[in-house]
């Protein structure tokens, strides 16, 4: 029996994946996270920390870290870097006075030597309210053009209401099991 | 000689429950306090356990009384046979550390029925923000008990028995302990 069937063998028994969320913080980190399973979420309060879910999603075993995001916080995700399979950044799509701000912190998390094999899912989170901008508009403020050589998307999202939750999860774990389950 | 440092390595080695404890409650030096633990069936979102507490004013005084120190460090669960039956369970723990960063936080549980290993989870938390609150919320599947198991452990009270391991960079510093017992619904 060679390595590679070895290394088959250990991954489909687990069939894990790490994912890590970050973002501003008030972005909607937890909220997306408790929706997705059909959590309340009326009384969610800042993460002074991190929130890990463990939970099954289409047959993987996923391992969320949704790490907070105030400003004192922020210099303490580089700790959870390491083996990360995804990285979702989260997006507040109408707090427009903070989306340089934004732009700053996704850009310079995405020249960490750690996450360069990530798949990348940016969430347009908030689009329940009106003036939130559109995924179009987003992609042109953040620049989003300019991230090439990653698996990369942008999807719109409600954490209030559900929708583009499952659409940004359904991207994560299928471009993370074509990467890493390429036998299975 | 000095007793040779317990490790992941070691409690995952060992086949029966704990006598006495594996450390002493002083090291703990990073103030890791649990504040919250709940067990709930996915399904239902039937609570059936839960309990929650603001974190210690002050230390411990020391020494501290050894029947106090069992008191604090072990616990005495009684849950409905029922439990045994649910497909899904939900647990949810929440903690806080305390000025120092925690590096590599990993908890090690192993479970005995009858002084036989049963089940061993074993997660990493990584590292721990100082003076930070922290959760951490599982979902898995229970495996299926057969009627005969279910019956075994609830006219056997107490004989289901757990002993917690947690480790900061692979070194011991806290070990708390749990017995189980299942009444009739």
């Amino acid at each position: 029996m060679g390595l590679l069937t070895i290394i088959k063998k250990v991954k489909q028994k687990e069939r894990e994946m790490r994912i890590l969320m970050v973002g501003l913080d008030n972005a909607g980190k937890t909220t997306i996270v408790k929706r997705l399973n059909g959590e309340d979420i009326t009384t969610i309060s800042p993460t002074l920390g991190f929130n890990i879910k463990t939970t099954t999603y289409k047959g993987y075993k996923l391992n969320i870290w949704d790490i907070g995001g105030q400003k004192t916080l922020r210099p303490y995700w580089r700790n959870y870097y390491e083996k990360t399979d995804a990285l979702i950044w989260v997006v507040d799509s109408a707090d427009l006075a903070r989306l340089e701000d934004c732009k700053a912190e996704l850009h310079s998390l995405l020249q960490e030597e750690r996450l360069f094999s990530a798949t990348l899912l940016i969430f347009a989170n908030k689009q329940d309210i009106a003036s939130a901008l559109s995924v179009a508009e987003l992609e042109k403020v953040l620049d989003i053009g300019s991230i090439t050589k990653r698996r990369c998307r942008v999807v719109a999202c409600s954490a209030v209401d559900g929708t583009g939750l499952r659409e940004g999860f359904d991207f994560v774990v299928s471009d993370v099991s074509s990467r890493i389950y390429l036998f299975s | 000689m000095p007793p040779a440092p317990v490790t992941p390595e070691a409690v995952l080695a060992y086949t029966k429950p704990t006598s006495g404890w594996m450390c002493p409650l002083n090291a703990n030096s990073y103030g890791i306090e649990f504040l919250k633990f709940e067990i709930k069936d996915y399904d239902t979102n039937r609570v059936v356990y839960q309990v929650a507490r603001e974190p210690d004013p002050e230390p411990l005084p020391e020494p501290l009384d050894p029947e106090v120190e069992n008191m604090i460090r072990s616990v005495k669960y009684t849950f409905p046979a029922s439990f045994l039956k649910f497909k899904t369970v939900r647990t949810l723990l929440e903690f806080c550390v305390g000025p120092k960063p925690a590096p590599n936080l990993r908890m090690i549980e192993r479970h005995f029925f009858k002084d036989k290993l049963v089940r061993t989870y074993d997660f990493e938390f990584g590292f721990c923000i100082p003076n930070s609150t922290n959760s951490w919320e599982a979902i898995y599947d229970v495996p299926e008990y057969t009627t005969a198991q279910i019956n075994d452990y609830v006219s056997h009270p107490y004989a289901h028995k757990s002993d917690s391991f947690y480790f900061v960079d692979n070194k011991l510093i806290m070990h708390n302990k749990a017995e189980y017992q299942y009444a009739r619904d």
